[in-house]
């Protein structure tokens, strides 16, 4: 910001940049206690204050990758010295590797699956829910519709209901269909989550896009899908950014449903990383690692969207 | 270049009526100028040329081809938009490719006709450009460039100069009719601007309230408006209007105790007129003089607008203001005994009731 200013703006302007620290130090302090945690020993974990100063280690990684069973007796010297050095910290934290009987392969545990999983039908679901959210916003905004703002109401009252309320039917329906536990199931869900967001939010985007544009290439010798597809969809680009993300992060998180409609095959890694805990003591360090490697995606994607997060930096070669 | 004839077009939208019974024969290779105020179906009539809007009843022909059930892409006409529509997200050689692409020109053709429409419109130098870095006129000049590129029928344009501030108006109004000299191409163009619509129209088109009230040459319509309207409409300063009553040859103003005379070759047409009359004159028509002379009326000045070239200078009669036009300088002051004059052969009465020009076509 340029210009001049007074004292008081100064102090003002002062006064914010310590509000943006408290801010960020609240959002961010929880962020730091999972990647602290997921790199610690187990025995410092849950000790009281929290150990700031530590050894870090990797074994809760290894560990959540693998199979493990608790050790009812030490490993031999030979046997810890022909272990490879991740599975030596298994060793150390008192469990052992689980290995196939006959060949002798690492068991992995379901982690990596269910990651999978999530990305799977995060991504698809996003890339439904914003194609159609999108076409669908086009439609409204730029044709008569017959009863065009009950229809709005109706897509937008989908939302107004807690998802978990139709849980239990869905289940039943699912059942019936033989849509529980597949990827097709979350996948159908999801999008019909996002879709009433992503209709929202893109007719939003669309009404700004000047009817012009569409109207010179119409007369120019187009289409009126080819102008879309050509002056349309390049003008949407930001909103349909901004309304991915925020379909992503809805299927990325959605916890409730994926714990009810799916166990195993098609499992996201929501429900799987508290099924952990179980039974026993809970191993907070190898909870605190899945968490950390579950935030990643989300980062990623919306660090790459970022900017067309910030809008309007399209706008500006037509006057109004 | 073709030849547009719209014949009894109707428009509704929902229940209001935009074009009531619209005909017009606009020629091939003319220069017409749809004028009027917002709202009077003007920019309707060129949007349902070009096909953007469907009509409700009528016919619309191309070089005699029904084309009102036709797609705009099927029509061959081109459109400029106040808005310029210039595509953000493309350069400006892109812009003007554009329309090109969609008839697949290849690419030595197409490049060929960018680089041609770029130089008679002066922006070759920025055709790597995109649109947002360019002025308001040159964004002007690649809207249309971007329409003539492809050499279409007809092109319309809706208020192209609308947005620009005046001195680029005035550049660009030179501009559009040097374009439409070399190229012939029939252009209609919707302003409500009467400036823009005088200096470029070889023919002037007047809406008002979905009717056509009036269509002449620019000339034509500014010395023989057909209707109270066309009359306040067209010129600058507004033609003063005035409620009269006629005593045998004497002209009283709404209010006012002295009249003028006016001979009776003039009068003879209006005299009988029932319901009252209304008389216009244009301030070219408002003599001024500072001394008493036969037919002129004592007057007080009351307000005076230097403009440079001449003056704009106000005088009260009665419960009516005239406004005079005068040679710069002639009125020194508000307050100044002067007198004034109509012009009889620049008078026209119009029909109270109707507002119809009583004098006819003259």
């Amino acid at each position: 910001m340029a210009g001049v200013r007074t004292p008081q703006e100064k102090w003002t302007n002062r006064v914010a940049i310590v509000a943006v620290f408290v801010a960020l130090a609240i959002m961010l302090t929880p962020i730091y206690w999972i990647a602290a945690t997921s790199f610690k020993p187990r025995n410092l974990a849950t000790t009281i204050p929290p150990t700031v100063v530590f050894q870090p280690t990797v074994s809760p990684f290894v560990k959540l990758f693998t199979k493990r069973s608790q050790l009812r007796d030490q490993p031999t010297a030979e046997e810890y010295a022909a272990a490879p050095w991740w599975e030596r910290m298994v060793f150390d934290g008192g469990e052992k590797v689980v290995r196939n009987g006959k060949t002798g392969e690492v068991r992995t545990s379901g982690y990596g699956d269910r990651f999978t999983n999530s990305l799977i039908i995060s991504i698809i679901s996003t890339i439904l829910a914003v194609s159609m959210g999108t076409l669908t916003a086009y439609g409204f905004s730029r044709f008569k519709v017959a009863g065009e703002d009950d229809w709005l109401f109706f897509i937008l009252s989908t939302r107004m209901l807690p998802p978990v309320v139709v849980a239990i039917p869905m289940f039943l329906m699912y059942r019936v269909v033989g849509l529980n536990d597949t990827h097709l199931g979350l996948i159908i869900l999801y999008t019909a989550f996002n879709l009433s967001f992503a209709v929202w939010i893109m007719k939003g985007f669309i009404d700004e896009i000047p009817r012009e544009y569409e109207e010179a290439a119409l007369v120019d010798g187009y289409t009126r899908m080819q102008a879309f597809f050509k002056v349309v969809l390049p003008e949407a680009l930001t909103g349909m950014a901004a309304t991915a993300v925020f379909c992503f992060i809805t299927a990325w998180n959605e916890y409730a449903f994926a714990l009810i409609m799916t166990n195993r095959n098609a499992q996201t890694a929501p429900p799987y990383i508290p099924s952990q805990v179980g039974s026993g003591l809970p191993d907070w360090t190898v909870i605190a690692a899945g968490t950390l490697l579950f935030l990643i995606p989300v980062a990623i994607f919306t660090f790459l969207l970022r900017n067309h997060l910030l809008r309007g930096m399209s706008f500006g070669a037509i006057r109004k | 270049m073709a030849q547009i004839d719209i014949q009894n077009v109707q428009k509704f939208f929902g229940q209001h009526q935009v074009l009531k019974d619209l005909n017009l024969t606009i020629e091939d290779g003319e220069f017409v100028v749809m004028l009027g105020q917002s709202g009077g179906g003007k920019t309707t009539a060129l949007r349902a040329i070009a096909g953007l809007e469907t009509v409700t009843s009528g016919k619309i022909l191309i070089n005699g081809e029904e084309v009102q059930n036709r797609k705009a892409a099927d029509r061959d006409i081109a459109f400029v938009f106040q808005s310029f529509s210039l595509y953000p997200h493309m350069t400006v050689r892109e812009n003007i490719a554009f329309p090109l692409r969609a008839v697949r020109m290849n690419a030595a053709d197409r490049d060929r006709a960018v680089k041609a429409v770029a130089e008679t419109l002066q922006i070759a130098q920025h055709l790597d450009r995109k649109p947002s870095a360019l002025s308001g006129g040159d964004m002007q000049r690649v809207a249309i460039g971007r329409a003539l590129v492809r050499r279409p029928q007809a092109l319309l344009m809706d208020e192209p100069l609308g947005v620009l501030d005046a001195k680029l108006r005035e550049q660009m109004r030179a501009e559009i009719k040097r374009l439409h000299i070399a190229r012939g191409s029939t252009s209609v163009y919707v302003t409500h601007d009467q400036i823009e619509a005088m200096s470029l129209a070889d023919r002037i088109v007047i809406l008002h309230d979905g009717v056509l009230q009036q269509v002449g040459a620019p000339d034509q319509v500014y010395l023989q408006p057909t209707n109270l309207f066309v009359a306040k409409f067209v010129g600058s300063p507004v033609m003063n209007v005035s409620d009269v009553r006629i005593d045998g040859n004497n002209v009283r103003l709404n209010g006012a105790e002295a009249g003028f005379r006016f001979p009776d070759e003039t009068l003879s047409t209006v005299r009988h007129a029932e319901a009252g009359l209304t008389l216009g004159v244009r301030p070219e028509a408002v003599l001024l003089a500072h001394h008493q002379g036969e037919g002129y009326v004592p007057v007080v000045t009351t307000n005076i607008e230097p403009l440079g070239s001449h003056d704009i200078v106000d005088v009260q009669l009665g419960g009516t203001v005239l406004r005079s036009r005068t040679a710069s300088g002639f009125v020194s002051g508000e307050g100044q005994q002067v007198w004034v004059r109509l012009d009889p052969a620049q008078a026209h009465f119009f029909d109270k009731a109707t507002g119809l020009n009583m004098r006819g076509a003259n």
